[in-house]
């Protein structure tokens, strides 16, 4: 079966399909972004660490509030997605 | 089934005026890290030797984080002094609260196991912390005291009128005023659900890799290939999400109370 015959499927599988296809869809596309992000975040703190490694304590504790931050988007999404799940 | 793991039964039914106050599962655990916050604290603080050992050091750390980095970092002392029990409380609440959910615990009323002729529940992972009401009373109280704490600092206009960022000024300030107030509602769901939804997260994917999926498909095979990847989802989270989760809790309710009394930020 060909990917538009999957999705065709999906949709016409009735409202527990539809809701699963929303829990999946919906965390996946928000964690797209919270992926680029944390990985940006990394990237940067290396750089900075091998610029100046005498700041790396003072840099880490910023990265991990970042890295929180940042990550916690993925769950906002993941949240949505269970509401539209369990609710509507 | 694994589709029951965090629903909560009544073991003990009360009910006051309509409410549901039962004992169960979630306020079972609430009150074991209650326990272990204030017996943890209380026996070091007992007996503090001048040559610590390692607990001794451990907790110093944990104190020192709470005190300097959280709290003094973002406030001034006075203030620093009248709110550090209140967010180092926090802080090793939550720490102890996440922990202990990592800790499998006889609380499956579901199935229970027969031991010596005596039924006892079996083993399972839950967290007061994935419930949602936990982080979210938390985040309430944090919300209402930095509120208060502004107000009796600058005065009731004084501090609404802070909101807005200094410099803007004319028409600006309507268009600016209601994102400054959608913010600061938005505080309290970004808070809560950071904290709640971590946790869930995490317990959610131990409990699916390390056997859910496996039950609900009916294949050992799938169970064999996930349990690792279940483990190292353990390690991950007990490692690293449950303490940068309670940092990360402390230290914004720091910062809010911070801000709420700093002049022009």
């Amino acid at each position: 079966m060909d990917l538009l015959g999957v999705i065709t499927v999906i949709a016409q599988g009735g409202a527990e399909g539809q809701k699963a296809l929303a829990l999946g869809l919906g965390t996946a596309i928000a964690a797209i972004g919270p992926g680029i992000g944390v990985g940006y975040i990394f990237g940067k703190v290396i750089e900075s660490v091998t610029r100046q490694p005498e700041m790396r304590g003072e840099i880490q504790s910023i990265m991990w509030l970042g890295f929180a931050l940042t990550e916690a988007i993925v769950f906002y999404g993941l949240l949505m997605s269970l509401v539209a799940f369990f609710i509507a | 089934m694994p589709q029951n793991e965090f629903r909560l039964d009544p073991w003990i039914p009360i009910e006051v005026a309509g409410i549901d106050l039962s004992i169960n599962k979630a306020v079972l655990y609430l009150v074991l890290a209650a326990l272990a916050t204030c017996g943890t604290m209380v026996y070091i603080a007992r007996r503090m030797q001048d040559k610590p050992n390692r607990v001794q050091t451990a907790v110093e750390m944990a104190y020192d984080l709470a005190s300097n980095t959280i709290t003094r970092d973002n406030m001034d002392s006075r203030m620093a002094n009248r709110w550090f029990p209140f967010i180092g409380t926090l802080f090793l609440f939550i720490w102890f609260s996440n922990m202990i959910g990592y800790i499998p615990l006889p609380t499956n009323s579901e199935h229970p196991v027969a031991v010596l002729g005596i039924e006892i529940p079996s083993f399972a992972l839950y967290a007061a912390t994935a419930n949602f009401s936990v982080p979210l009373a938390l985040t309430l109280v944090v919300w209402l005291s930095y509120h208060y704490e502004g107000i009796r600092a600058k005065g009731f206009v004084r501090y609404f009128k802070g909101w807005v960022p200094s410099g803007v000024s004319g028409p600006v300030v309507a268009l600016v005023a209601p994102i400054e107030v959608i913010s600061q509602f938005l505080r309290l769901a970004s808070l809560s659900a950071r904290l709640f939804a971590n946790m869930l997260a995490g317990h959610l994917l131990i409990l699916i890799m390390a056997g859910g999926l496996a039950v609900l498909l009916g294949s050992t095979i799938v169970g064999i290939v996930t349990l690792p990847v279940g483990f190292a989802f353990y390690v991950f989270e007990v490692g690293l999400v449950a303490s940068l989760q309670a940092f990360i809790f402390a230290l914004l309710s720091a910062i809010y109370l911070g801000e709420a009394v700093a002049e022009e930020h």
